[in-house]
């Protein structure tokens, strides 16, 4: 088991986002999880990469709760939200080699500059990003989790700004993760864009993960 | 390196903001040009008046920065994906300090000969123990600031509160600096005030060994 949430509480002030929510993922697994606009997978996939702590219940990375090994957790987990987690001042190869040199990647700036060739970034390796497209940010900052090649891959909306072109990319990129036993959550709108990578898929709503079904 | 890599990127993309750059610059100048309006023309005190002005100068513009390096982190939540990299805490602190020190050297660098030129004090005899002083005092502010800027993120009012925790926990650095640069200036050596280095040192030695227990505990309830 690469991923076991139990039980997931979270409150913000006095409204419950989360009320009970569990889910859990195989090696290989790639689960969609979808729901209604608010009805907490940002809150949901935020606790689940470790940035987010949840009221009760726990996360187990690996059979471990990241309080207790918190490196060794973050380091299995390639996390792409609503934000772009990049830093818009700095180039797609600055971005994506920092970040790879902080996480350990070994020739992080050779895998990196494969990873954005791959979304067809190429040309734009070296300009910095703030005049980027939402597109053009989603594609590196999709380059930027599955950089370290982690065994799961947490993805909140990720097709968002994505053309059929980038979406087909990521499709490719998945297919290659699950190959190698990275488990992957998707959290998205649209089953049909994820095509033939899920094999099981959830809802949240009303706070808990329900109708799980294949 | 993480610690260097952290550095370099904050480096990096304050290099690239003329705009923060240049309001950076400009305030620390123009404070040390009203003071020295407000002062002078005729100093009573030169050596005592240009030394408040010059560490009044760096230590208000150090919140600019400190400022710009808290926004930085959150602005496209950079900081979030430094978190989810795992990289030792403390390194990352100290990254952040190293980069913040060297912005406000570079402030210092700029600030000094005018402080100098407009208050006709300093010599070069005592450039080098000034730089000493000034290093031992902007280390400080620096390791003291990144853990405080790290304290106010993800809260609004943020620089308010950021100015609140700072310069209260600053005055020894503050006095100090003072005090040494005005013996340095008024009298040629820092011996009559050499208790005021051992407290900057302990200063120093605080600020970097709390962040080393509470940075990332900081880090991790910030939100």
């Amino acid at each position: 088991m690469i991923l076991r949430a139990r039980d997931i509480q979270k409150r913000f002030e006095s409204r419950w986002v989360l009320r009970g929510a569990s889910l859990a993922l195989e090696p290989g697994e790639c689960v969609l999880l979808q729901g209604p606009n608010g009805s907490g997978k940002t809150t949901f996939a935020r606790i689940l990469a470790t940035l987010l702590a949840p009221d009760r219940g726990g996360v187990e990375i690996e059979g471990v709760a990241p309080e207790k090994n918190r490196r060794g957790a973050r380091r299995a987990i390639g996390f792409a939200s609503h934000q772009p987690h990049l830093y818009p001042g700095l180039t797609p190869l600055e971005n994506l080699s920092f970040f790879g040199r902080l996480a350990g990647v070994p020739a992080a700036e050779a895998r990196a500059i494969g990873l954005l060739d791959r979304f067809a970034l190429t040309p734009f390796t070296r300009t910095p990003m703030e005049h980027f497209s939402r597109g053009m940010f989603q594609r590196v900052a999709l380059t930027r989790a599955l950089l370290p090649e982690p065994k799961l891959l947490i993805l909140d909306e990720p097709y968002a700004g994505l053309d059929d072109e980038g979406t087909a990319t990521l499709n490719e990129l998945l297919a290659d993760a699950k190959a190698r036993g990275a488990a992957t959550l998707l959290i998205a709108h649209e089953r049909e864009r994820a095509g033939a990578l899920v094999t099981r898929s959830a809802a949240l709503r009303n706070g808990v993960v329900e109708g799980e079904g294949s | 390196m993480t610690l260097i890599d952290v550095a370099v990127k904050d480096l990096r993309l304050h290099a690239r903001d003329a705009r923060f750059l240049a309001t950076l610059l400009l305030f620390s100048a123009s404070l040390v040009l009203i003071l020295s309006v407000a002062f002078g023309p005729i100093f009573r005190e030169p050596a005592r008046e240009a030394a408040a002005t010059l560490w009044a100068a760096l230590f208000f513009a150090g919140v600019l920065g400190l400022t710009r390096s808290l926004d930085l982190e959150g602005e496209a939540g950079g900081g979030d994906a430094v978190r989810l990299t795992g990289a030792d805490p403390y390194s990352i602190f100290l990254g952040k300090t190293l980069a913040n020190f060297t912005l406000l050297a570079v402030v210092f660098a700029l600030v000094l000969p005018i402080a100098s030129v407009f208050f006709d004090v300093g010599d070069l005899r005592t450039l080098p123990i000034l730089v000493g002083v000034a290093a031992l005092a902007l280390l400080g502010y620096a390791a003291w600031g990144t853990l405080f800027a790290a304290l106010a993120r993800g809260l609004k009012a943020r620089e308010l509160l950021l100015s609140v925790l700072l310069f209260p926990s600053l005055v020894p650095l503050w006095i100090g600096a003072v005090k040494c640069t005005h013996a340095l200036w008024a009298g040629g050596s820092i011996e009559p005030v050499r208790d005021w280095i051992k407290l900057m040192a302990v200063a120093d030695v605080l600020g970097l060994a709390l962040a080393a227990f509470l940075y990332e505990l900081i880090q991790e309830a910030s939100e």
